[in-house]
């Protein structure tokens, strides 16, 4: 690039999550010279894969929504050319909800999803096409009428049936990490539309591929990236970004910096208290992230399952009607008390994922508790589910809360950046914090939007942010 | 004072949609003119509360949709607030 010195960038973003790339790859379209450090050995963040043996697990996102014609997913992949480049596969139903007396399928065609609730719910009908109705055509200014709404207050606002509220409260549980009295009405709107209506997209070879597209697309555009690279701190001269250090020491000066890394890291740690006022650290330290999980990974034997369900497909698993109590049950650990959950056969049939939302605790608690969770759980799947799946077991192992903290050191192994209640909306205030020139976040903990749809539209209006300037 | 009002607002507006401050009229529409979506309608409407310590009905939420507008609407507000601080 004419007129920068090796060390010197247009703009430094720190963390390859899908959003910090897909962030990259508009900053280089644009002209910019862009470097990318990250971490781990492996770029994705939450949207990585790794192989045991000949088995490959996804690690945390296995699927993904927002793929529709005018989706946000859509438009970003053909705007950068991995339309092209990934083939992506679309399951249908993307979700099944398994209750005691009731069994809903969420399929591509919107219209049978809603006969499957009307069948269901008979007395509800009109409440369920209206809600839908509301769901499929968003308004900006309704929306912010809501701000301040929890997503049980929608539901209220709809229906009368608690065993229906309790349905469509559930998915938003595993994807949002929250029960309805506390999610806000937005975020809980969108996991509905961007996950559960528009959803079961994946792209063939694993959730890797789209890292690993992302990153090759990024590199053609010019785009340089690291890997094992920490960065330890934003430098600020004069009220303004001038660069980053690694932890190795080495400085890189760049007019933009981009953190795609936790939004406590980078105002506690990477700026620290010489540049961010006493009040809005105070702030940060109140706030509470959203649920970490504990995740299964089971390999099984060559096609135990093809005739069971259908691979690719959510499954979730409702046995209360009560999904606050639930809540409460993961917050103070009592996991053999809960036999809710999402699972899922891989594609390629031949492992299956399956988590519940779990609290952040120690290294040592977890260690202590990984085992026995494990067991309960796999016991869980067989009393619903499978109820042959030990004979067919090849593989086990777990996540916990820990072990997604240390791979991509989201605070507290939150699933979601912050939690989306509705007081902390605000906190997008500080996607550029007005007291740092060339600032910017981007990535789960400045969006209300979850997941990777949240985080691809979030990365693409930073860029368009940055650009714009 | 109105002055002052119109200044944060626009503010807070090139800060939510990315435009610069210059390009902000006060006729523009946020949605047709400024790219502004169903977030960021819900960063506007709550950074001029948390800005102007107001709290704004329901029933006016429509009214955020231009500069001018919102600038009446926060005036008014914040007339009320007065007149009731000083009741
Ligand atoms: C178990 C689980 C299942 C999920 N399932 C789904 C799903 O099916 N569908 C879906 O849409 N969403 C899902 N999500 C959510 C989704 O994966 C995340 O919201 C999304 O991937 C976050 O992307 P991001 O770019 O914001 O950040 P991250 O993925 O967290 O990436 C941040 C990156 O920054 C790096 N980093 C951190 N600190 C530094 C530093 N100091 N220096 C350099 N690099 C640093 C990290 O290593 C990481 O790579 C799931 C999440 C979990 C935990």
């Amino acid at each position: 690039m004419p007129g920068l010195n090796a060390n010197e960038y247009d703009a430094v973003i720190i963390g390859a999550g899908i959003g910090g790339l897909v962030c990259g790859c508009y900053l280089a379209k644009a002209g910019m010279k862009v470097l990318i450090a990250e971490q781990h050995f492996k770029p994705g963040g939450y949207c990585t894969s790794f192989k045991r043996g000949k088995f490959t697990f996804d690690a945390a996102a296995h699927s993904f929504g927002g793929y529709r014609k005018d989706g946000i997913v859509r438009k970003v992949f053909r705007d950068l050319g991995l339309d092209m480049l990934l083939n992506i596969k679309r399951y249908d139903p993307s979700d099944i909800i398994m209750s005691p007396d009731y069994k809903i399928s969420f399929r591509s065609d919107v219209a049978e999803t809603i006969k499957d609730f009307i069948s269901a719910f008979p007395l509800e009908s009109d409440n369920i096409e209206k809600f839908f109705h509301f769901l499929n055509n968003p308004s900006p200014i309704s929306f912010a009428r809501m701000r301040n709404w929890t997503f049980r207050q929608l539901l209220d606002h709809y229906f009368l049936d608690n065993k229906l509220k309790t349905i469509l409260a559930f998915p938003l549980l595993g994807n949002g990490g929250l029960p309805p009295s506390l999610m806000s009405a937005f975020t809980g709107s969108k996991i509905f539309t961007e996950f559960l209506l528009d959803g079961g997209y994946y792209p063939e070879g694993g959730m890797q591929a789209l890292p690993i597209a992302l990153v090759g697309r990024f590199k053609e555009l010019g785009g340089e990236l690291r890997l094992s690279c920490l960065v330890k701190q934003i430098v600020v001269r004069d009220g303004k970004v001038a660069g980053v250090h690694f932890e190795n020491n080495d400085f890189i000066s760049s007019r933009y910096v981009v953190s795609n890394c936790d939004a406590m890291q980078t105002f506690s740690d990477l700026l620290g208290s010489e540049v961010v006022s006493k009040e809005i650290l105070n702030e940060i330290e109140t706030m509470s992230p959203s649920l970490s999980m504990f995740v299964l990974y089971l390999g099984v034997d060559n096609n135990t399952f093809q005739s069971l369900h259908q691979p690719g497909t959510n499954l979730w698993i409702l046995n209360s009607y009560d999904i606050e109590q639930i809540y409460s049950k993961i917050n103070k650990g009592h996991f053999d008390e809960i036999d809710d959950f999402m699972m899922r056969i891989s594609p390629d049939n031949q492992t299956i994922l399956a988590f519940v939302n779990a609290p952040f605790k120690s290294r040592a608690y977890w260690t202590s508790k990984k085992g026995k969770l494990t067991e309960i759980f796999i016991k869980g799947i067989m009393r619903n589910v499978l109820p042959d799946l030990t004979k067919h077991l090849i593989f086990r192992d777990a996540a916990t809360p820990y072990t997604l903290y240390r791979y991509t050191l989201n605070y507290k192994g939150a699933a979601y950046g912050w939690s989306g209640i509705p007081s902390q909306s605000s906190f997008s205030r500080y996607r550029c914090p007005s007291f740092i020139n060339g600032l910017y976040l981007t990535g789960h903990w400045i969006t209300q939007v979850q997941g990777i749809p949240g985080v691809i539209y979030i990365g693409y209006d930073t860029a368009k942010m940055i650009s714009r300037k | 004072m109105p002055d002052s009002v119109e200044k944060e607002i626009v503010s807070i507006i090139a800060e939510v949609s990315g435009f610069d401050e210059e390009e902000i009229k006060p006729d523009a529409n946020f949605f047709d003119d400024l790219e502004i979506d169903s977030i960021k309608a819900i960063e506007i409407t709550v950074a001029i509360e948390k800005k102007f310590k107001i709290s704004v009905r329901d029933e006016d939420v429509p009214l955020i949709t231009t500069v001018k507008h919102a600038v009446e609407l926060v005036n008014t507000l914040l007339e009320q607030k007065a007149a009731n601080a000083r009741a």
